[in-house]
């Protein structure tokens, strides 16, 4: 039960730099997600929190206090890996006792913890058994159980669903969750898969290439994405993003979206943020955020209509780089070849700055 | 329907028949080299050994027979007290040999798992004794022993004195002698195998016991070790099956002597079958060895197999 606090963090391998000036802090039983595809430096994050590798710049701290030099036995961080690390040549019961043991505590101490964790995890029936034949969901409650014993600070989980199938990795994130409210520790949970940071982290802190992005809560990530990449990485699919130019007329700033149409009006707080002199901003919007209408100022053609269920994902524009929106199966569908006609609520409407790719809040 | 299924089941039974048959001829010979090279010499050996026979009786091998003296070979064995000397110290050298071989490849192993600078050469180097003929290996060590060679040298810089030590004419310096070569030359082997057992042990697991507070000394013991209980039973038998065999460098040191001192049981038979050309003899004595590795290699692989199950 620690605050973590990571100040300008940053790790390089020889001339390349895995994770620069990340500035992170986490709260005391808080749950946040590193989340960002391979090699955005989310697990050279996590190792150096646990003190598997050393930072090139900046620092870490615990409640405070630098752990520059605690050598990682020493920092109480629980660490559940990617393929859970059992000891498969021990029975459950030593995979468990191991930390116990391993820190001096008396026989009987051990003992009561084992049962005590073991009852908590549903693992009690399974004490003397190998560890070595377990299913995946045993392994991750005795992967856990074996870190939780020793009452770390901090958890930090390192993809721990991805060796699951999907409909199984449904049934852990439920536990997972219910895992971390029964502990109420510090967790740092690392994963390239959104739908696990969303459905679990109180926070997602989205990462590319050695930067931090956008931290916030699952929503705030979702719904005002800070630039370009996280709005494209959030979201599945993720947001539209097409390349407009600023056009004035008379009565109302419009983003002209050529051959797409045309959106507006453009809010002035987003029109003056706008730095670039040419007026050109790349406009964004999510795909359910549409609502098909024969008089919408947006038409694109159809080049492909892919039923998912209750709704319909339509394929527009471009074939290579299409713009998808999702309509209710409810109203009637545009068949393929012809044009989709469709308006966005202005609130929902997003602009990015095309050189930075940062976005221009005007949100409503 | 189901006709159509029965006949095509015939066929397939008839195809299946020829072409176990079609592979049966195709690997007869490859099959036949195998008995001739695996076989027939043990078979040989068996016949031979329950015979009289020697070369200087002036009969073909096959008419051994005619020498028939059933287990007579096998009860002289079991009371010659040369050939249980030479067991005896083939033993001690490998009782001596091969646990000190396991203790400096292991520590060898420990320090070249991390990086450092200077390793690959410094592995490259440590490999060469592993490398050098067994033959030159006796020439040097014969060399380095004399009571002139640099061995007493450096001992005469260390004490300050002349130091004219007859190393290969004492019947206890010369078995030191030759364990030494025989450490020089196999610890690399050991080194080889348990560096590559060490390396295999998963990172992680290591990692996760460290993060559970667990020193270096407990890692190695609880993890380590146990994960690398096959592979060094394994470097533990190539060891003593090669080491029971020692021959050449020791034959070219010592040439078993002084006396027997250093008479191991290849000394022993090469003895035998040159000087007292008792060959019915000497094939008794190389099936019971025969049978005793066996019997060794059967053991350590029932123990490995027991712990792969285990893990």
């Amino acid at each position: 039960m620690t605050q973590i606090t990571l100040e300008n963090l940053g790790k390089n391998f020889g001339s390349f730099t895995a994770l620069a000036g990340m500035n992170l802090t986490i709260a005391d039983g808080e749950f946040v997600a590193l989340l960002g595809p391979s090699g955005c430096g989310k697990s050279t994050t996590m190792n150096m929190v646990a003190g598997m590798l050393q930072p090139s710049t900046g620092s870490i701290s615990f409640d405070g206090r630098d752990m520059g030099n605690v050598p990682m036995a020493r920092r109480g961080v629980g660490f559940v890996f990617q393929n859970y690390a059992i000891f498969t040549h021990m029975t459950v019961r030593e995979n468990l006792a191991y930390g116990p043991k391993a820190q001096g505590m008396g026989s009987a101490e051990v003992t009561k913890r084992v049962e005590e964790i073991a009852s908590l995890l549903q693992l009690g029936s399974m004490l003397d058994r190998r560890s070595g034949g377990l299913s995946v969901n045993i392994l991750q409650r005795l992967a856990i159980g074996r870190s939780a014993i020793v009452e770390p600070a901090i958890f930090l989980l390192d993809e721990p669903l991805s060796n699951v199938d999907a409909a199984f990795r449904a049934v852990m994130r439920t536990e997972l969750k219910q895992l971390q409210r029964q502990f109420k520790q510090t967790m740092v949970y690392v994963t390239h898969d959104q739908l696990e940071a969303m459905t679990m982290a109180d926070r997602i802190a989205v990462m590319d290439h050695g930067k931090l992005l956008q931290v916030g809560t699952p929503l705030e990530v979702y719904n005002n994405p800070a630039d370009t990449f996280v709005a494209r990485f959030i979201g599945s699919p993720g947001m539209n993003l097409i390349d407009g130019e600023i056009s004035k007329s008379d009565k109302t700033t419009m983003v002209d979206l050529k051959q797409f149409g045309s959106f507006g009006p453009v809010p002035d707080a987003v029109l003056g943020k706008l730095k670039s002199s040419d007026g050109k901003v790349i406009f964004g919007f999510r795909p359910e955020m549409v609502e098909l209408d024969s008089n919408g100022s947006l038409k694109m053609p159809v080049n492909f209509v892919e039923r998912i269920g209750a709704r319909t994902l339509l394929h527009l524009g471009d074939p290579d780089d299409s713009i998808k929106i999702t309509v209710s199966n409810h109203e009637p569908v545009p068949k393929q070849g012809e044009v989709a006609q469709f308006t966005i609520p202005p609130q929902a409407a997003r602009y990015f700055d095309p050189q930075t790719g940062n976005v221009l809040r005007g949100e409503a | 329907m189901t006709t159509h299924t029965s006949t095509i089941e015939t066929v397939d039974k008839k195809a299946g028949g020829r072409e176990a048959n079609l592979g049966l001829w195709l690997t007869l010979p490859t099959q036949l080299l195998v008995v001739f090279i695996a076989v027939f010499p043990i078979l040989m050996q068996l016949y031979i050994s329950l015979t009289d026979w020697s070369p200087l009786d002036g009969i073909q091998w096959w008419r051994a027979w005619e020498l028939w003296n059933t287990f007579a070979n096998y009860t002289d064995l079991a009371a010659d007290s040369q050939f249980w000397g030479a067991v005896g110290r083939t033993f001690l050298i490998m009782a001596i040999c091969v646990p000190v071989e396991f203790l400096l490849g292991l520590g060898l192993a420990i320090l070249f798992v991390d990086n450092f600078p200077g390793r690959k050469i410094l592995y490259s180097v440590l490999l060469v004794p592993m490398m050098v003929v067994p033959a030159v290996a006796g020439y040097m060590f014969y060399m380095l022993f004399q009571s002139g060679g640099p061995v007493n040298d450096l001992l005469s810089i260390f004490v300050g004195y002349p130091v004219r030590i007859a190393w290969l004419s004492d019947p206890t310096l010369a078995l030191f002698a030759i364990i030494v070569a025989d450490i020089w030359q196999w610890t690399p082997l050991m080194f080889l195998v348990l560096l590559a057992g060490l390396v295999g042990v998963p990172e992680d697991q290591q990692q996760a016991a460290t993060l559970l507070g667990a020193s270096w000394t407990r890692r190695f013991f609880t993890i380590v070790l146990p994960r690398m209980k096959a592979i060094i039973i394994i470097a533990l038998a190539i060891r003593v099956i090669e080491n029971f065999k020692i021959f050449d460098t020791l034959f070219i040191m010592t040439n078993g002597g002084p006396g027997v001192a250093t008479e191991t049981i290849s000394v022993y038979i090469y003895k035998i079958t040159q000087q007292d050309l008792i060959w019915g003899y000497v094939a008794a004595i190389a099936l019971a060895i025969l049978i005793v590795l066996s019997l060794v290699s059967v053991f350590a692989i029932k123990l490995i197999a027991s712990k792969e199950q285990a893990s």
